[in-house]
């Protein structure tokens, strides 16, 4: 509508823009005291805030993206990165040489600790010389527990859904299950289940 | 009705995910890609300016983003995370494009449902008014400043992605800035 120049007290909107950018410092009162800048200013910040949003918006009219474009990406992650190291089995032949990854112990982990509600297991870690067979081993796990679920007993059930696991799948010793709660989320909305929920406690 | 199903990691927050996907769980990786895999096409979109490689360059994003999630620092901040990787792909996309051929050729924009003429006629919030504004900026001001307000860059960034000088970079989106304020005064 009407140009810049004008009403900006002799600046530009090239100048207000890096003014924006550099978080309006240092302090600069020819603007600060411009009404015409400030004007400009405030409509700047606005664009801003907006942009982020807009975005947002756009995504959540974006249909759903198509199956197969998310399994082309699932099919081209390279899944062997994570194998991290190779922990002996033991095999009654000796001429046998059994192994499993240290990536799939952790998915067993991982596997064991879905099953416990009121939490969810993040970083799982296998500490001690996991390739050494009968070397103690402490698994240190991170978790978000749910807001409302005793954090005590679902840990210890976590625990014990983890060490049952380990002893059917694997030779691991475990010295210990470290649990620590990084987190409390509300629970996430769950499909109504009447009051099952209330019994268990 | 009871049987036992997998945790449903679409309700995990964004740093058990990630923190997960670096560990090897798929599961958790297909929940982000679920989660973000929208709002990276539409920004995907904005920087390319075109629907025709948004497919490839935000399936490339992810997989590389794979590879490289046992680096992210702060597996909380894993949106801006992608939303950095998505930008870089689809730099790199365009770069190609103009070593191949004429970039008028394909810049070509599908718009939204939301800019249909139906939405457009209704049109009332500052948000629509934006999204129409940006999608009739001139190409090197729009992708200028969807880098510079959207991805976050610098200008020296930006010059150096987009092979042009930081004077250019600045001028650019200035008058990018120019123009969307004053599309959008009327909805003020």
């Amino acid at each position: 509508m009407n140009d810049d120049r004008d009403d900006l007290d002799g600046h530009t909107i090239e100048e207000l823009s890096d003014y924006l950018d550099a978080d309006r410092k240092p302090y600069d009162p020819s603007i600060e005291n411009s009404p015409g800048c400030r004007i400009a200013l405030d409509a700047l910040e606005r664009l801003r805030s907006a942009s982020l949003r807009l975005l947002e918006a756009e995504a959540s009219e974006e249909p759903e993206p198509d199956e197969n474009w998310i399994g082309g990406i699932l099919a081209n992650i390279g899944r062997e990165a994570r194998a991290g190291r190779r922990i002996p089995i033991e095999h009654p032949d000796p001429a046998a040489d059994l192994g499993i990854t240290e990536g799939s112990v952790r998915g067993l982990v991982r596997a064991a600790a879905d099953t416990v509600d009121g939490l969810i297991v993040g970083r799982t870690a296998l500490e001690g010389d996991v390739t050494v067979p009968g070397e103690p081993i402490t698994v240190a796990l991170e978790a978000t527990a749910y807001f409302g679920h005793p954090i005590p007993a679902t840990t210890e059930l976590l625990r014990e859904a983890v060490r049952s696991a380990l002893a059917l799948h694997t030779d691991l010793l475990i010295a210990a299950v470290d649990v620590t709660v990084v987190d409390v989320h509300h629970a996430p909305p769950r499909p109504p289940a009447g009051d099952d929920a209330e019994e268990e406690r | 009705m009871s049987e036992i199903r997998p945790r449903d990691l679409d309700e995990a927050d964004d740093r058990t995910l990630a923190v997960r996907a670096a560990e090897g769980d798929v599961r958790a990786f297909e929940a982000i890609v679920r989660r973000y895999g929208r709002l990276m096409r539409v920004y995907a979109r904005r920087i390319l300016n075109s629907n025709a490689d948004v497919d490839d360059v935000v399936q490339e994003a992810f997989v590389q983003a794979w590879s490289k999630l046992p680096e992210l620092a702060d597996p909380a901040s894993v949106k801006t995370w992608l939303m950095r990787i998505v930008g870089n792909r689809s730099i790199d996309r365009i770069r190609r494009r103009r070593e191949h051929a004429d970039i008028d050729a394909v810049a070509e924009y599908a718009a939204p449902e939301s800019q249909s003429p139906h939405a457009k006629a209704q049109a009332a919030s500052l948000d629509e008014a934006l999204s129409r504004a940006l999608s009739e900026l001139p190409e090197d001001q729009r992708r200028c400043w969807v880098l510079r307000e959207i991805a976050g860059y610098s200008y020296i960034d930006i010059g150096a992605e987009l092979e042009l000088p930081v004077s250019t970079v600045r001028g650019l989106i200035a008058r990018a800035r120019k123009n969307l304020i004053r599309e959008m005064e009327g909805w003020r």
